[in-house]
């Protein structure tokens, strides 16, 4: 067993590792994420999650939902630390994971990884706490500075094979609205995989392009597992996925990629406003009641997404009592994956899936923003309207269950107005 | 992020103990209490809420959401920091609770009668202390209700570390007479003129038992014909629903003319405030009413049963959620000022929380100028 695979064994019992090697591994890290751009390229399958706050055992709670790394890939969107009382492990054992298996596992920088956020909310007494000094912080931080700030994900599937339970509620809908997989552009499952709900994707009426694009899969359930691999499934547009959401200073993707990200998070202008902004229900940009980034309205989204051959923007930063909210017509969805925040909420969390594109042509057939485009004739406006978005499997859970949660002898303290 | 080992004085500083015919009620503090009751130990859970409330107000206070000199005092040690989503709480509730006492104080009175204020549960609060540093403790009469042990320990930080003003003099009176219960109280007295005058006073008495008090007399300074302000900051809602009205029944009773402000928790029955009342159970603390007068529609029925609506000589009541004290209550350079102090990220946690308290407030006599100044920010 190496070093690094006894420090995740370590870590997933929830025990930090020595300071030596926190800065081994901090290192390792660095040289791993400097390599990376500030749009790092995905591929689906990929569990796309959100803020995670120290909550350790309920990132294990994720894991056990979502299936384990690296049988799983993920993407973390930020936030690891601050608020819970692990954030030292849940960061470093995500950390841990980023190095073993890089190609697994996608961490993007939250507002959360910053030297100032961080002496506010916890992260910082935190590890004075546990080790002394503040040396562990201190190397942590070096690595937000390394985060990318965001990721395209490419060659996710537009059709999901829908659990049985889906095409069973489906069809007592009758066969006018019955659904077939292709059909199910949503589905809602519990943490034991169980149907909650589904939803059909809208036709759009003049979309001489995306009948055929939709047309028929596989029988339903002769996968055996929950993707249809194999399947002559449809590429989607691609998905972005940053922790806050956009800025007035970004109009492409490309504008992204060459901002200079190795620095503690600015208290203003693009690098900031990916990390702080809000989707909201106003027209244009608004100002932020969280004092940094900006308010955007689903106008901006819609545009943004035109310009960058975007389906979707998927986003954290917020919490959601349901785990995930789409919003502007499913244009961008907040997911939330800390259940019952700060002990205190009474939240549930989520997680995406995208799957993967069965066509194998997915990566090649979609640009991911690098293209300019020129022109904004009515041919593209009518494309606006067709790119379809990409089937969305959201695995819903609650918080860890107290036994196992393991929680210090002296049980935590939740703030309230007494 | 805990304050249970931040020990304020109440809990650390135990003095020489005061002499008292012993064996009052909730007196017992502390675990080495042999065969304390499950009643008294919940008692102790109670008192103990004051040490939270305590570290909670030097904290806003350290960071400068609010002045107030006096907090220091009450908390031992230098503190803790709070989230900002607390402190912003802590700076909201007692702005609300200083606008609502000030605009009391306001109220037009023709004569130079004086006015009275109770604060029932009032801990550590400094608010007394802060109205004496505005000159604004002139013609008042301000009395504080908390249990023996609160009430014996905030005595001695107040004989320690707040200096009397001149010609005022700190009185600890103990006896059979005072509240029939032997527990000393102790009062700040003006001996300006010939006559000394009571200014401030703090009853040793768990409130429970007040109703069972057939004279106002039992209570030392109590008047009944001077307009009156009850304050219960977060104490009420730790007694049964029952108590709770008959501890307001009682004063509303006898006082001529009397306004109340409540402040506690509502909305227990979202995932936020089960999580709220689970997580409150943990730590032995239940609120009764709150599991009664579930929101500001209904805590507003609740004063006007007790008498506090609108009737021939006048009356009312209104209610807010903390969210809207902030929203609309503190001026918008004020609540600018208070977000530069450390910016706040929780925007959705603090929305949850702040419309999961509420200041009630409700009045029998004319006192419709009693809003006037609040109306402006409302
Ligand atoms: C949360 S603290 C609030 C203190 C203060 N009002 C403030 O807001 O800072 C509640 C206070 O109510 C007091 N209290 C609760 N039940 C009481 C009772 N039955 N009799 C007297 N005081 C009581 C407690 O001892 C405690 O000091």
């Amino acid at each position: 067993m190496s070093d690094l695979d006894r420090a995740i064994a370590q870590l997933r019992s929830c025990r930090p590792i020595p300071e030596a090697q926190v800065r081994e591994l901090c290192h390792k890290a660095r040289e791993l994420l400097i390599e990376e751009g500030n749009v790092v390229t995905v591929t689906a399958p990929v569990t796309i999650c959100g803020d995670i706050h120290g909550q350790f055992h309920d990132l294990m709670e994720l894991f056990r939902v979502g299936g384990d790394v690296p049988d799983t890939n993920y993407l973390f969107m930020g936030d690891f630390v601050d608020r819970g009382f692990y954030s030292l492990e849940s960061f470093l054992l995500l950390l841990c994971l980023k190095v073993r298996y890089p190609d697994r596992m996608t961490l993007i920088r939250g507002n959360h990884e910053s030297r100032q956020i961080t002496t506010v909310y916890g992260f910082y007494d935190e590890c004075l706490r546990k080790y002394g000094s503040a040396n562990v912080w201190r190397y942590c931080c070096e690595v937000f500075d390394y985060l990318a700030l965001g990721a395209i994900v490419l060659g996710a599937s537009n059709t999901l094979e829908p659990s049985p339970e889906a095409l069973a509620h489906s069809q007592s809908l009758g066969p006018t609205q019955g659904l077939t997989e292709s059909d199910i552009e949503i589905e809602v499952l519990n943490a034991d995989g169980v149907y909650i709900n589904s939803f059909a994707r809208k036709t759009q009426p003049s979309s001489a392009e995306s009948s055929p694009a939709q047309s028929r899969t596989g029988a339903p359930g002769s996968g055996a597992s929950g993707w249809s691999t194999g399947t002559p499934g449809n590429t989607s547009g691609a998905v972005l996925c940053v922790h806050g959401g956009l800025s007035p200073l970004i109009d492409t993707v490309d504008k992204i990629r060459i901002l200079d990200r190795k620095q503690e998070v600015p208290h203003e202008g693009a690098m900031c406003d990916l990390l702080w902004s809000d989707p909201d229900e106003i027209d244009g940009w608004g100002l932020s009641p969280r004092g940094a980034g900006f308010l955007f309205g689903a106008d901006i989204v819609r545009v943004f997404n035109h310009a960058n051959d975007l389906s979707l923007i998927a986003r954290a930063h917020q919490l959601v009592m349901e785990g995930f909210k789409e919003m502007f017509d499913s244009t961008i969805v907040t997911v939330w994956s800390a259940p019952n925040y700060c002990y205190r909420c009474g939240n549930v969390a989520a997680i995406l899936e995208l799957g993967e594109d069965g066509s194998g042509d997915g990566v090649i057939a979609r640009s991911n923003g690098d293209v300019t485009r020129s022109d904004g004739g009515v041919m593209r406006e009518k494309e606006r309207l067709l790119l379809p978005g990409p089937a969305r499997r959201y695995r819903v859970f609650q918080a860890a269950p107290q036994d196992s949660r393991g929680m210090p002898a002296k049980k935590p303290v939740i703030e309230y107005f007494l | 992020m805990s304050s249970s080992h931040i020990p304020n004085l109440l809990t650390s500083r135990r003095g020489p103990r005061l002499r008292g015919r012993g064996g009052g009620r909730g007196q017992g503090r502390g675990h080495d209490h042999v065969g304390a009751s499950a009643s008294s130990r919940r008692d102790q859970t109670i008192q103990a809420t004051d040490t939270d409330a305590a570290v909670s107000r030097l904290s806003a206070v350290a960071l400068g959401y609010l002045d107030d000199p006096y907090a220091q005092y009450f908390v031992h040690g230098a503190g803790t920091r709070r989230l900002p989503i607390i402190n912003r709480g802590t700076y909201a509730r007692t702005t609300a609770i200083d606008a609502l006492v000030e605009a009391f104080l306001s109220l037009p009175e023709s004569s130079s009668r004086k006015k009275q204020i109770i604060s029932l549960g009032a801990g550590t609060d400094t608010r007394y202390f802060r109205l004496r540093a505005q000159n604004r403790h002139h013609n008042l009469i301000y009395h504080e209700f908390d249990y023996p042990s609160v009430c014996a320990a905030k005595y001695r930080i107040v004989e320690a570390d707040i200096p009397a003003l001149d010609g005022e003099s700190l009185v600890l009176e103990s006896g059979e007479a005072v509240l029939g219960n032997g527990e000393p109280q102790w009062s700040l007295l003006s001996s300006v003129n010939v006559e000394p005058d009571l200014r401030y006073i703090c009853h040793p008495l768990d409130l429970r038992r007040l109703p069972s008090l057939e004279s106002t007399t039992s209570i030392r300074g109590l008047q009944t014909d001077i307009p009156t302000l009850i304050i219960s900051e977060c104490c009420l809602c730790y007694l049964d629903v029952t108590d709770a009205t008959a501890v307001i029944k009682w004063f509303v009773e006898k006082i001529a003319e009397v306004g109340i402000v409540l402040y506690e928790p509502v909305g227990p029955d979202d995932a936020f405030g089960q999580m709220m009342t689970d997580n409150l159970a943990a730590r032995g603390i239940t609120m009764p009413t709150v599991q009664r007068y579930k929101s500001i529609t209904l805590q507003k029925e609740r004063l006007a049963e007790l008498g506090f609506r609108e009737e021939e000589g006048g009356g009312g009541n209104d209610a807010v959620s903390v969210e809207h004290i902030w929203q609309t209550w503190v001026t918008d350079e004020e609540r600018a000022r208070v977000d530069s102090l450390e910016g706040l990220d929780e925007i959705e946690e603090w929305q949850m929380l702040a419309r999961h308290y509420a200041v009630s407030w409700g009045w029998t006599g004319r006192w419709d100028d009693w809003m006037k100044p609040l109306v402006r920010i409302k």
